[in-house]
């Protein structure tokens, strides 16, 4: 499956008008933070940083090195990461290996649960450029085209050590502000949801308001809406079909109803 | 005034001290498990991030209400509690008010779950309630058998006796098979292994915290620094001759603690049914028997 992203879809800016339309709580600009608001952040930070929990998406062969890095040979719980079962709770997607257009769907639907600030690792080549599976036709190869991700773990498969040294340089981003990838499913989620639909046809909708979230919170960007975002509010029937007579390959993907 | 003062610094201390216990509950944990453990901070660390979270999901004024019933249900017990040094409610109230307000969060946490359309949520806090069912028996003829030893519910009072006595009038030696039974349905109101089929994470997904996100779960993890004082202090007070002073009082409530977060490591998970079995005969069979010696004095 290729699995580019077509030329229309071309990822926009990403210097994005904070508070578009919000009327939630809006995300104050950085620079003009008071001296309060800007200190509560910072130790807001840090504690994130010190704090992560982690859902761990085992589908791929990559599970298999992260027990030795839960437990006591390398203890992640002393930088303060620890296993967390559901996405609710989650901080960390961790996706470790290939993803399948099935799998990827839950991943997605997992990853609109989770509350921001969150993150997502690319484990191992899989989500990297599709690696061995590369010739598959039922993979998908590059993660970040779906969900924002943070950072990717390179190897096949990466060692306990390498995945501690990404999640000390997720720490380290956390820390100084840096890992902000999550804001950019909001401003930019007409390219994420429009590269979701080239895998699982027009009719793919999840049970999150990701539009409505993205105003709500002030993280409405130029690119949160836009013609992807359209056949949403088509509403599910009509486009469901419509995808079907266009995409043949969907004919295996449903509309998932919350 | 000083009523005012006590029920504003009896939950910050419970709160602090608790804070304290679950670090050492994580600590332990990692050490049985030859891990280094958390740092320090860790348990303030989490309860920030928690509540720092810029996007949150709710479920309905039932599923908000459950949060102030969890968290108000443990506020109002930590002023009912003998704590040295504070007065707060403990005179007025007595022990039977203080079982009953320790039952008002596992229902208010039954009420939220409700409200979130979560089957593993559902599963989770009928399983929780079925094990509540299982230690109150025990528990409450621990209870029964310390209020005739004692001859009163006051808690100030019973503190007092213990301590004007010694240590020869402490609970645990006046009524030792008491002590055991009420230790063990102790360790069953902990929710710790073998009696945490209702969290069971790799099963039920955290069971009634499944859908608590963000700020809830915060609520959710300032609980537990609550839960394990609160229940601590309930031992410590019945059978361990209450506080004298804080570092006494303090060490006698980890003790608490401490030994039922390294018993708990060894065990697996027993079904819900297991537990109420093993809890209806063992506890409550010691229990029973130390309440048929009590009665025979």
């Amino acid at each position: 499956m290729t699995d580019k992203p077509l030329k229309s879809h071309v990822r926009p800016p990403q210097d994005t008008m904070p508070g578009g339309a919000g009327q939630g709580c809006p995300a104050p600009d950085a620079q003009t933070r008071s001296i309060w608001r800007r200190i509560m952040d910072d130790f807001a930070d840090h504690c994130r940083a010190r704090s992560l929990f982690v859902l761990h998406y085992c589908t791929g062969c990559g599970a298999i090195e992260l027990p030795p890095t839960i437990t006591s040979r390398f203890d992640m719980e002393r930088v303060g990461i620890t296993p967390m079962v559901t996405p609710r709770q989650a901080d960390i997607l961790l996706i470790t290996g290939y993803l399948s257009l099935k799998t990827l769907k839950r991943v997605i639907l997992s990853y609109e649960q989770m509350q921001g600030p969150k993150y997502v690792l690319g484990f191992g080549s899989c989500t990297i450029n599709g690696g061995m599976y590369w010739n598959s036709y039922a993979t998908m190869k590059r993660l970040d085209q779906y969900i924002p991700t943070d950072l990717f773990i390179a190897g096949c498969m990466p060692r306990p050590e390498a995945v501690q040294q990404v999640l000390l340089k997720l720490i380290e981003d956390i820390d100084a502000g840096r890992a902000n990838a999550w804001q950019d499913y909001y401003r930019n989620y007409d390219f994420y949801l429009g590269n979701q639909q080239r895998l699982f046809g027009a009719g793919w909708n999840t049970p999150t308001d990701v539009i409505g979230e993205a105003r709500h919170y002030g993280y409405y960007g130029p690119g949160t809406e836009g013609e992807h975002t359209r056949l949403l509010a088509e509403g599910g029937g009509s486009a469901a079909r419509l995808a079907h007579a266009e995409y043949p390959s969907t004919a295996l993907t449903g509309r998932i109803k919350s | 005034m000083r009523l005012l003062a006590d029920i504003v610094l009896m939950p910050l201390i419970a709160f602090i001290t608790g804070l304290f216990l679950v670090l050492m509950y994580r600590r332990v944990r990692a050490k049985i498990e030859r891990r280094v453990g958390p740092p320090f901070f860790q348990p303030v660390y989490d309860i920030v991030k928690l509540f720092a979270k810029k996007t949150q999901i709710s479920h309905g004024v039932m599923h908000d209400l459950s949060i102030v019933l969890l968290l108000g249900g443990y506020i109002t017990a930590e002023i009912f509690l003998p704590v040295p040094g504070f007065k707060g409610l403990a005179e007025e109230g007595d022990l039977l008010t203080l079982i009953y307000i320790m039952m008002v969060p596992m229902l208010g946490l039954a009420l939220g779950v409700g409200s979130c359309a979560n089957p593993n949520g559902s599963i989770g806090i009928s399983r929780a309630l079925t094990a509540m069912l299982a230690y109150d028996v025990p528990l409450a003829v621990a209870i029964i058998g310390a209020t005739m030893t004692y001859g009163t519910t006051n808690l100030v009072e019973i503190v007092r006796i213990q301590q004007e006595g010694g240590m020869a009038t402490w609970g645990i030696a006046t009524m030792p098979l008491l002590a055991i039974g009420g230790y063990l349905a102790v360790h069953g109101m902990f929710g710790k292994e073998p009696f945490e089929i209702y969290i069971a994470p790799a099963e039920i997904a955290t069971g009634p915290m499944v859908e608590m996100s963000g700020k809830y779960m915060g609520a959710l993890f300032i609980m537990q620094c609550f839960q394990l004082y609160t229940i601590g202090v309930l031992y410590v007070t019945l059978f361990l001759g209450g506080g004298e002073n804080w570092p006494l009082f303090l060490i006698k409530v980890a003790a608490v603690v401490f030994i039922s977060v390294a018993v708990t490591n060894v065990y697996g998970r027993y079904r819900t049914d297991k537990v109420v079995r093993w809890m209806w005969k063992w506890p409550t069979g010691i229990a029973l028997l130390g309440l048929a010696l009590v009665m025979a004095k």
